[in-house]
């Protein structure tokens, strides 16, 4: 007969069981693969100039597209937005945008219905240079965060109906009908060869992403003008090269063809006729 | 008496089945376990474009002293960014990618390669492309309205047609 009573044994095992589950995660934590390098990565973030592999001072300058990020303070502070005092600001933008959000030149944007993120990042990005734009600068000095808050606010409750009574460019019947197949596939399919995903699932109504505009309600001229702007590389302040990448796939005749489908209001989307 | 031991055991149990499964995820992703408990210390998915590692002007294949190419990307709701990345043939190819959104799962297609693109985190894997040629790059993790077009495409070019980059210089197919 052992000395050691049936409890201690157990009691000895149970602290060497737990010495070795102890001793196996201090390995795991301690000696992982990455390990290292994410200690590296960490201090990379907070120091952007510090890279990992060794590759210190070999960091192009860095392009920011736009200082906008969707983090929780910037949706607190557009979504904070007051639609009553964004009628009042926005007198200043009739005569261009239209009383009714819809504006009267073709190649200026309509903002009625337009989603608030989209609307305060441009508005953003306006005041920053990120976009340029030797008017809207100017403009959008004049607005900062909030009040850009309380426009998107006012713009995106606007109705998209059409009103005989208005001046508004929209819609332009499409130059060229024939055109329709081409644009309506890119905007329901996209073309997957190519990675072209499809404008509906970005722009709605199918799903959303932060920052991208509804088109449903939007000038046709506009929007070529974009998609041209963008594949150029003459407007860059898209969030991680997206409407970058996607342009530059698309041939003159497909952005036409996209643009005059939307401008014709015939884009699905909410409220759209 | 013995139903101490049970539970210790059964306990015991418990603790080594997590640890093994959170050493398998650490092992495949670089995510440090401490993220399971609110360390805080992952890259932000929504401010990759505006610090860090995965800025636009640091995005594509760059070189390190020892000709070895690093290349780093982003995939995100529905693209990935470079949508075209260019690399030497025959070279250990270190891929860094993060997700600006929600988990895409790339493949090269063609290939035995794959990657799994976590926001928040940094997937790191080396991969060695014998061969020059064309390879699609699918998303297979499913990941919204517009996955199934979701696709870039990385060309393996002979190492002799990779002219070596400068230090700052990153390489995508646009600037060839």
């Amino acid at each position: 007969m052992s000395y050691v009573s049936q409890a201690a044994r157990l009691r000895i095992k149970a602290a060497w069981l737990g010495t070795l589950v102890v001793v196996f995660a201090i390995t795991i934590l301690s000696l992982g693969r990455h390990s290292s390098a994410q200690s590296k990565n960490s201090e990379h973030i907070s120091q952007p100039n510090s890279e990992p592999n060794s590759e210190r001072n070999s960091e192009p300058a860095i392009r920011v597209p736009s200082n906008v990020a969707w983090t929780e303070e910037t949706l607190t502070i557009v979504s904070s937005g007051d639609a009553f005092r964004g009628l009042l600001l926005a007198r200043r933008c009739n005569h261009c945008h239209g009383e009714e959000g819809f504006s009267s030149v073709p190649t200026f944007p309509n903002l009625a219905g337009q989603d608030r993120l989209s609307f305060w990042k441009q508005m953003q990005d306006f005041r920053s240079g990120k976009r340029a734009s030797p008017v809207m600068q100017g403009i959008a000095e004049g607005f900062p965060a909030r009040a850009s808050a309380d426009l998107a606010a006012y713009y995106a409750m606007l109705p998209t109906a059409s009103d005989p009574q208005d001046t508004r460019a929209f819609p332009q019947a499409m130059q060229d009908p024939s055109r329709a197949s081409m644009a309506i596939h890119l905007i329901v399919f996209g073309d997957g060869q190519r990675g072209i995903p499809p404008c509906q699932s970005c722009h709605g109504p199918v799903s959303y992403v932060k920052g991208a505009p509804p088109l449903a309600a939007q000038n046709g001229d506009y929007l070529e003008q974009q998609l041209e702007h963008f594949s150029s590389g003459q407007r860059t302040n898209d969030i991680n090269v997206r409407m970058r990448s996607i342009a530059r796939q698309l041939t003159a005749e497909e952005k036409t063809a996209v643009s005059e489908y939307y401008g014709a209001g015939l884009g699905p989307g909410v409220n759209s006729r | 008496m013995k139903k101490i031991g049970k539970k210790i055991g059964f306990v015991a149990a418990m603790a080594l089945v997590g640890l093994a499964i959170l050493s398998t995820r650490y092992d495949m992703v670089d995510l440090p376990v401490w993220h399971f408990f609110g360390g805080g210390r992952g890259i932000d998915p929504a401010s990759l474009h505006l610090q860090g590692e995965f800025v636009e002007s640091n995005l594509g294949a760059a070189e390190g002293p020892a000709g070895s190419v690093t290349v780093r990307m982003i995939a995100q709701q529905f693209v990935f960014v470079p949508q075209c990345i260019v690399v030497p043939a025959a070279v250990p190819i270190t891929f860094r990618i993060t997700s600006a959104d929600v988990v895409h799962t790339l493949s090269f297609l063609g290939t035995d390669y794959g990657l799994k693109a976590v926001p928040g985190a940094v997937t790191e894997a080396t991969f060695t492309f014998a061969k020059a040629g064309e390879f699609k790059i699918p998303c297979h993790e499913f990941c919204g309205a517009g996955h199934y077009a979701m696709r870039g495409q990385l060309d393996v070019v002979p190492r002799e047609q990779f002219a070596s980059l400068l230090p700052g210089e990153r390489r995508t197919c646009e600037l060839r």
